[in-house]
């Protein structure tokens, strides 16, 4: 957009230089936001009374219970500042050593909301049946761990809890004593002290005197508790303070990551302490950021509040499952020790402690709680093609022929909110898409899918079936009044928004999607099931809110005010999506939706994408990070729009940027209304054909990218793994955020996201050879790791193969992946040092739940030396070894490999397979029952060697062995 | 389910016809060496015969695989015997799907895909059959524009020629009264300097002066305020409410306030209160009421437009010197001769000539007295002289437009070899697509009208035809693509073009509009221009053309 010519005095003031671009004063900085400055004020308290500093919180021992099976513990707890008021602390131990705390005002005079947990977890999590409680005069604690090394010790005066492993403190909840529970009282009072304070002064004194005792703690003034203003809006705040503040120490712990989203490095900078990287804390309130920051704690559209503490020995983590708008300051004391602060508006404290120790096990531990990415439909790992927008039916066929013209592949089409007349979503303007469902067709019929757009904002008018049902249900989000429909500005105009948190609503959702009519009102007879939905706007975004959003006052199912369930919001209405696509087939079909907001939870709903991003390098570059960030707080279908969703980016930087999309989990380009078109297809030479091989190398790594897939839906592992969680105790990765392993198949990338560069440098963390993947060169790393130059012209993205790797691969160019599916398999083999590799191939129909009936195929390729000067390659199935843990939320108790999706693809031979890194020519090659294989031998550098070069490179032809099938190959 | 139907043995892969997928001129290239090898088409390497279409790509060409897919761009090609044989990518073969460009099915594994060459080649040849007589009737269409063009050609080099003719004549009539005024100018000259002392004669020209100023400063201010709407009406038509700026907002507000329109964001939504419409109709008549409180005897707004320009045009000089003659004696025909001296220059010429006609006339019926010498002489003289020299240049005008027109009748870049265009210059195509009607008069200046009100954009203007470097200058693809640009400029966007993409029919007609993106329009049309006569090869060569005659 930046490189438009500008005209006119108005838009050369409406066109601002990047940096300036995002409208910071549309958002609150902390000290705009009430509970915020509250909660720094009183952590600055602290800090200056330092060692005199203690927190008024305390349990009262004579209170203490523990429930008959032993892993629950309940106490009272008290603030000496408000004696009279309750609150009681609950300890659970989950199975799996994941610890949670909840703390709530008890007969208070209104209820915290204390339901953000119940959306976010997966299921009710199994409690331990082996804990024993020990209740001490000045304690409580419980040890467990599979070697009993853990313990959660809670101290009674002040209150403080501690996750401890191998006697060190791992996790400290109020160990600076800025745990604050705001506890909910009546207006009047504050009144009676203001008056008391001006007219009465012998009584006055009194009451001031109270006041005083308190001002250690709470500060002199009440300080935005029952009104506040931000720019023109003022936020009514019926149930008045009813903040929390809590900070979580990790004392044994110098890096911290997670709590997407924003737009920073993966290892978080501080936002206190010394020198400061960012002088307002990290937010987390779902926004639609306008051009936003590359580099900014603002917040951003979805929050997921899991942190990982790491360091060389270990790894915890906390989940503060809290849905209300919610502030976190990070410092360094040490170089080893991290605090943290976190500032939410309202709701209970419930926070979960993941003991780890190793990433591994947090992810583990944290897909038990809030699940893992549920199997995407395959062809969503294909190349999506969008833009804002294709604006007819006519260009859309358009598109695609020039797609086909240009034998470039392509997945899915997309359209943006200008198919739907007046922005009514679902009904289509016929002046420009006069045949949808003859489109889809057209589009389905290269093996390919839509994606079709679908906004919470209904238009507010009676001639829009879906706005007018929802009205009459009445599960529109009312008012503060809590009468009528809350109303509000958005692209369809005067618009109200669903309350998804009323179930009334689910149901009545979940049948606007069905493609054929029903008796109970509008259903979306003009669709297909080739068309999947994208959400977008679920913050929401609201153009005349405060912050672009909903005010807070708004009013939800069951009472709630919306500044309680905010952040939540979003995913609801994925969620709902979601079932709806799933549903609405016979055969309930995977649905992909994508959702601009989340929450923790989400990726059990589908996929997101990192929003509105600008088309520079900065946002390229960033985008990586937050996709790694996103990836291991559990959101790990997540990519960045490809070329920048404002801007024109310049052929360099589009190719560069297609370089970076293909190894993101969701792969999609986009761009804005006002931008040229980009599409692959319409660059000059020789763009266009690095932009084809860019392509069909995402195709033709499919298999790796759905193999990995499925691990991340068992275990929870990531997409794409950042060096940490691959080398944790390597402390030279811990900040490595620019280049990351795909699943566990052995790539590494290092993308390139700067301009006119020829030359990548890669960081190589372990005393392993590392194959280039396109030219075959091998780079040794060291055990304390090593930096490596290689070339990155502008065609060369560096990707390498792990030695000990091998790879499945389709190199054949299809148009779309659902026509890759009889193709035989390529399989590079990355021999290790020891001259040793296995890899993984999971396959199913991509499409239905059929796999979880077991209809799949998952393999395992092995080479090891069984003897000196001998090479083994064979093929496993691991399905039959682990039914169990084949598949997602199933536990199969057996495998059949003669399942019907198995027969469907017994044809599917490996027709090539290229061994690196062998010492010497082989005298044979030889299929193990027999039959001798042609094969070429290019000598090179062994993987054992100590020397880097080219490797030595032995290429199989067409073994014409089936992947479904157990084989193996010997190579002497 | 379709998969279920893939499921043949190896062997019929195995078995593949070793010429399979190879076009009828390569076929001599596809047989073993005597020692039963083959070489890769780029001689880059030897290989056993057993390798080629054995559905591993072997060869760096992919040479080896014409028929299998094996190796990528390698092009398969389809007999399609009944049809037309065509080439599809190797992305292709063995896809599972059926290509309508390998209507024989032999791309695919034996048995997915079902022949169809003879209902293809069919329903193919009835296209073309259709399409060639659309062309047939439309390059009829076309040679009466080419004929045309040779009529203008000749209609043309008449005008040269009659305008060089006037050009001789008019150029010594324009000497002699140059002689004549400069004789009678100088002897007046010491009178009329006299007469120009006359108090009522410097304060004309000082108002004049004046008036002329505040005209200059008027015009600055209405072309500021006609930037300023043109810049506000694209921000209240173009603003996007995702910027979610309110500044921009109360911008748009307020611009509609002073401008008198309705909320953009209110146009065309049906729930509009009538109470809203009421007021803004209220606002908008109230304007209108305003604008007409003025003095009888003052210029009104359209007066100032249209007369001003005029008024400040007088001959001073003749003025005063009619001044003295009135103060003197009762005029004559002055009126009549002198009202050319408060026309503009462009359209002098012309009533010149219907002057001249109507007092000659006027004259002989004795109506009116021919001009006679009088004080005015001095400024007739020069009058005539000037007269002169506009009829002049407006016949050197004439021929050169008419030298340029014939340039371009018979160009390349122009109205094409064979003048085929030139019928079309300023022929306008209208559609109507949703709340627009798009215009374009060709080699002119394509339009976005509003159907419902609202400012006329323009989209550009004639620039050239298919300005691509691959495309050959003259042949259809590019007459086919015309371009028009620097249209009126969007808010905060590029100047508005289009691209208007032709095609052969039988009527000059716009089909179709569409915005791709922002400011970019893509125009399609017909027209019988691009109608070339079927030649006489095409239809009776060519395998289809084959197939059709044994069809038929």
């Amino acid at each position: 957009m930046r490189s438009v010519a500008l005209f006119g005095a108005i838009a050369a003031l409406l066109v601002l230089p990047d940096v300036l671009a995002v409208k910071s004063h549309d958002f609150k900085t902390c000290s705009q936001s009430g509970f915020c400055r509250r909660g720094r004020a009183l952590a600055a308290r602290a800090q200056e009374a330092q060692s005199s500093w203690e927190s008024p919180y305390w349990v009262e021992p004579s209170s203490i219970s523990v429930s008959p099976e032993n892993s629950t513990i309940k106490a009272s707890v008290k603030s000496s500042l408000y004696p009279e008021i309750k609150f009681s602390l609950e300890l659970r131990i989950h199975d799996d050593g994941v610890v949670r705390v909840l703390l709530d005002e008890v007969d208070g005079l209104r209820k915290r909301y204390d339901e953000a947990a119940s959306w976010a977890l997966v299921s009710e999590p199994q409690l331990s049946k082996s804990i024993r409680w020990a209740v001490g005069k000045k304690e409580f604690r419980a040890a467990f761990g599979k070697k009993n090394d853990i313990e959660i010790i809670v101290k009674y005066e002040p209150l403080c809890v501690r996750l401890r492993r191998g006697g060190e403190d791992q996790i400290v909840l109020n160990g600076r004593g800025l745990l604050h529970m705001e506890h909910f009282r009546s207006q009047t009072s504050k009144e009676t002290v203001e008056e008391v304070a001006s007219d009465e002064n012998g009584e006055g004194q009194e009451v001031l005197q109270t006041e005083n005792v308190r001002a250690w703690f709470e500060g002199q003034s009440e300080d935005a508790y029952w009104e506040e203003k931000f720019s023109t809006w003022t936020d009514s705040k019926p149930k008045g303070p009813e903040s929390l503040s809590l900070d979580i120490s990790f004392p044994n712990h110098g890096t911290v990551y997670g709590i997407p989203q924003h737009a920073t490095n993966l290892s978080l900078p501080s936002t206190t302490g010394d020198s400061p990287s960012y002088s307002d804390p990290f937010r987390l309130y779902n926004t639609d950021v306008f051009e936003y920051l590359a580099s900014s704690p603002m917040s951003l559209y979805g929050s997921i509040p899991v942190m990982h503490a790491h360091s060389a020995e270990n790894t915890v983590g906390v989940f503060n499952a809290v849905g209300s708008e919610t502030w976190i300051d990070i410092s360094y004391p040490t170089k080893k020790s991290t605090h943290t602060h976190w500032i939410s508006e309202s709701g209970i404290m419930d926070v979960f402690l993941l003991p780890g120790p190793t990433p591994e096990e947090i992810f583990a531990q944290y897909a038990r709680l809030t699940g893992t990415t549920a199997l995407p439909a395959h062809w969503s790992l294909g190349y999506h093609q969008c833009r804002w927008n294709y604006v007819s039916s006519d260009d859309v066929r358009t598109v695609q022929k020039r797609f086909d013209e240009e034998d470039m592949p392509v997945d899915v089409f997309w359209l943006d909110i200008e198919y739907a007349q007046d922005h009514k979503y679902f009904i289509w303007d016929h002046k420009t898409f006069p045949d949808p469902v003859e489109m889809t067709n057209d589009v389905a019929a290269a093996g390919r899918k839509m994606v079709v757009i679908v906004d919470p904002h209904l238009k507010r008018t009676s001639d829009y079936p879906v706005y007018q049902e929802a009205s009459d249900l009445d599960i529109l989000v009312k008012p503060k009044s809590g009468e009528g429909e809350y109303e509000g500005w958005c692209w369809s105009g005067s618009s109200s928004w669903i309350d998804h948190f009323d179930p009334a609503s689910w149901d009545w959702w979940i049948s606007k999607f069905t493609t054929t009519k029903i008796d109970t009102g509008f259903s979306w007879t003009e669709s297909t099931e080739d068309v999947h939905i994208w959400n977008d706007m679920n913050e929401p975004s609201i153009f005349n809110g405060p912050e672009i959003t909903m005010p807070k006052d708004s009013i939800h199912y069951g009472g709630w005010e919306h500044r309680d369930v905010h952040n939540i919001n979003g995913m609801l209405f994925h969620n709902n999506t979601a079932q709806a696509v799933r549903v609405r087939s016979d055969i309930p079909k995977r649905p992909f939706v994508l959702t601009r907001s989340f929450y923790a939870g989400s990726q059990r709903v589908g996929a997101m994408w990192t929003g509105d991003n600008l088309g520079t390098w900065d946002h390229m570059a960033v985008g990586i990070k937050m996709v790694l960030a996103n990836g291991i707080a559990g959101m790990a279908f997540a990519g960045s729009d490809v070329g920048g969703f404002f801007g024109n980016p310049e052929p360099e930087m589009l190719v560069r940027w297609y370089q970076v999309g293909i190894f993101s989990p969701f792969f999609r380009a986009h761009a804005h209304i006002d931008t040229k078109r980009r599409e692959p297809f319409l660059l000059e030479e020789p763009y266009k054909s690095i932009i084809r091989d860019i392509l069909r190398l995402r195709y033709s790594m499919l298999p790796i990218w759905y193999t990995a897939f499925r691990e991340n839906s068992v275990t929870g592992m990531p997409i794409v793994r950042p060096h940490y969680v691959m080398f944790p105790q390597d402390t030279a990765g811990f900040n490595i955020d620019d280049q990351f392993f795909v699943g566990s198949s052995g790539i590494l990338v290092k993308p390139v996201t700067e301009k006119e560069k020829t030359e990548a440098t890669v960081y190589l963390p372990e005393d392993q050879v590392y194959y280039d993947y396109f030219t075959q060169h091998a780079y040794r790393g060291s055990s304390k790791g090593k930096h490596v130059a290689v070339a990155a012209e502008l065609h060369q993205v560096p990707v390498f193969i792990r030695g000990g790797s091998i790879l499945p691969t389709r190199e054949r160019p299809r148009r779309s992946s659902p026509l890759m599916k009889l193709d035989p398999f390529t399989l590079r083999v990355a021999l290790s040092k020891a001259g040793t590799a296995r890899g993984e191939l999971y396959l199913d129909d991509g499409i239905t739940y059929s796999h979880q009936q077991g209809e799949l195929v998952w393999r395992e390729f092995v080479a090891e030396q069984p003897q000196k000067k001998m090479t083994r390659i064979s093929s496993k199935d691991l399905a039959s070894q682990n039914p169990a843990k084949a598949v997602d939320g199933v536990a199969l108790t057996a495998y059949d490999p003669k399942n019907a999706f198995a027969k469907e693809i017994e044809e599917v031979r490996v027709e090539k397979i290229v061994v690196l890194g062998l010492n010497s020519k082989p005298s044979a090659v030889k299929l193990e029952s027999g039959a001798d294989l042609k094969w070429e031998f290019v000598p090179g550098v062994a993987a054992s060697d100590k020397k880097e070069g080219t490797a030595s490179v032995l290429s199989i032809k067409d073994p014409k062995v089936l992947v479904t099938a157990d084989w193996a190959i010997v190579i002497s | 389910m379709l998969w279920l139907l893939l499921l043949l043995p190896l062997q019929a892969l195995g078995a593949a016809e070793k010429t399979l997928g190879v076009p009828p001129d390569s076929i001599s290239k596809y047989v073993p060496s005597k020692s039963n090898t083959w070489t890769c088409l780029d001689g880059s390497k030897e290989i056993p015969w057993d390798y080629v279409n054995d559905d591993a790509c072997d060869c760096a060409d992919g040479s080896d695989e014409p028929g299998t897919g094996a190796c990528p761009n390698q092009p398969f090609y389809c007999k399609n015997e009944g049809h037309v044989g065509s080439f599809i990518p190797s992305s292709r073969v063995k896809d599972g799907l059926c290509e309508p460009n390998c209507c024989d099915g032999s791309d695919e594994r034996p048995g997915v895909c079902n022949n169809v060459c003879q209902e293809v080649g069919q329903v193919y040849r009835k296209k073309v059959e259709e399409e060639n007589k659309i062309r047939k009737t439309g390059s009829k269409i076309r040679s009466t524009y080419i004929a045309y063009a040779h009529k203008e050609k000749k209609r043309l080099e008449g005008v040269i020629e009659t305008s060089a003719a006037e050009i001789a004549i008019q150029e010594k009539e324009v000497v002699r009264l140059r002689d004549i005024a400069e004789r009678s100018e100088s002897l007046s000259a010491a009178a009329l300097e006299l007469k120009q002392q006359s108090p009522l004669y410097i304060s004309l020209i000082t108002h004049s002066n004046a008036l002329k100023s505040l005209q200059r400063e008027h015009k600055k201010h209405l072309q500021r305020e006609k930037e300023l709407s043109n810049i506000l009406d694209a921000l209240r038509t173009g603003y996007n409410p995702n910027y979610q700026d309110m500044a921009v907002l109360e911008a748009v507000r307020g611009w509609e306030e002073i401008a008198g329109l309705p909320h953009i964001n209110d146009v065309g939504k049906d729930s509009v209160s009538d109470e809203e419409a009421g007021v803004q109709e209220d606002t908008a008549s109230e304007v209108a009421e305003t604008k007409e409180e003025v003095d009888d005897e003052m210029w009104s707004a359209e007066e100032l437009e249209k007369d001003l320009d005029d008024l400040l045009n007088s001959d001073y000089v003749s003025l005063l010197l009619e001044h003295d003659e009135y103060v003197q004696s009762v005029p004559e025909g002055s009126v009549l001769f002198d009202i050319a001296s408060y026309l503009p220059d462009s359209i002098a010429p012309q009533y010149e000539e219907f002057k001249d006609t109507l007092v000659s006339w006027l004259v002989n019926l004795g109506i009116i007295k021919g001009e006679t010498p009088s004080s005015t002489d001095t400024s007739r003289s020069r009058q005539a002289l000037t007269d002169a020299e506009n009829r002049l240049n407006s016949i050197k005008k004439e021929k050169e437009d008419a030298e340029n027109d014939l340039k371009e009748i018979f160009n390349i870049h122009g109205y094409g070899l064979e003048g085929q265009w030139k019928k079309l210059d300023g022929t306008c195509l209208r559609t109507e697509v949703g709340d627009y009607t798009y215009e374009v008069c060709l080699f002119g200046e394509a339009k976005q009208i509003p159907n419902k009100g609202g400012s006329t954009f323009s989209l550009g203007k004639f620039a050239s035809w298919n300005p691509s470097p691959d495309v050959k200058p003259g042949d259809d693809t590019y007459y086919g693509k015309q371009i028009y640009n620097r249209g009126t400029r969007c808010w905060n966007g590029p100047e508005r073009n289009v691209v208007l993409l032709l095609s052969c029919g039988t009527e000059n007609t716009l089909n179709s509009v569409v915005e791709l993106e922002k400011c970019e329009y893509q125009f399609t049309g017909t027209t019988p221009a691009l109608c070339r006569p079927l030649d006489s090869s095409e239809g009776k060569n060519g395998q289809n053309a084959n197939a059709g005659k044994d069809e038929l």
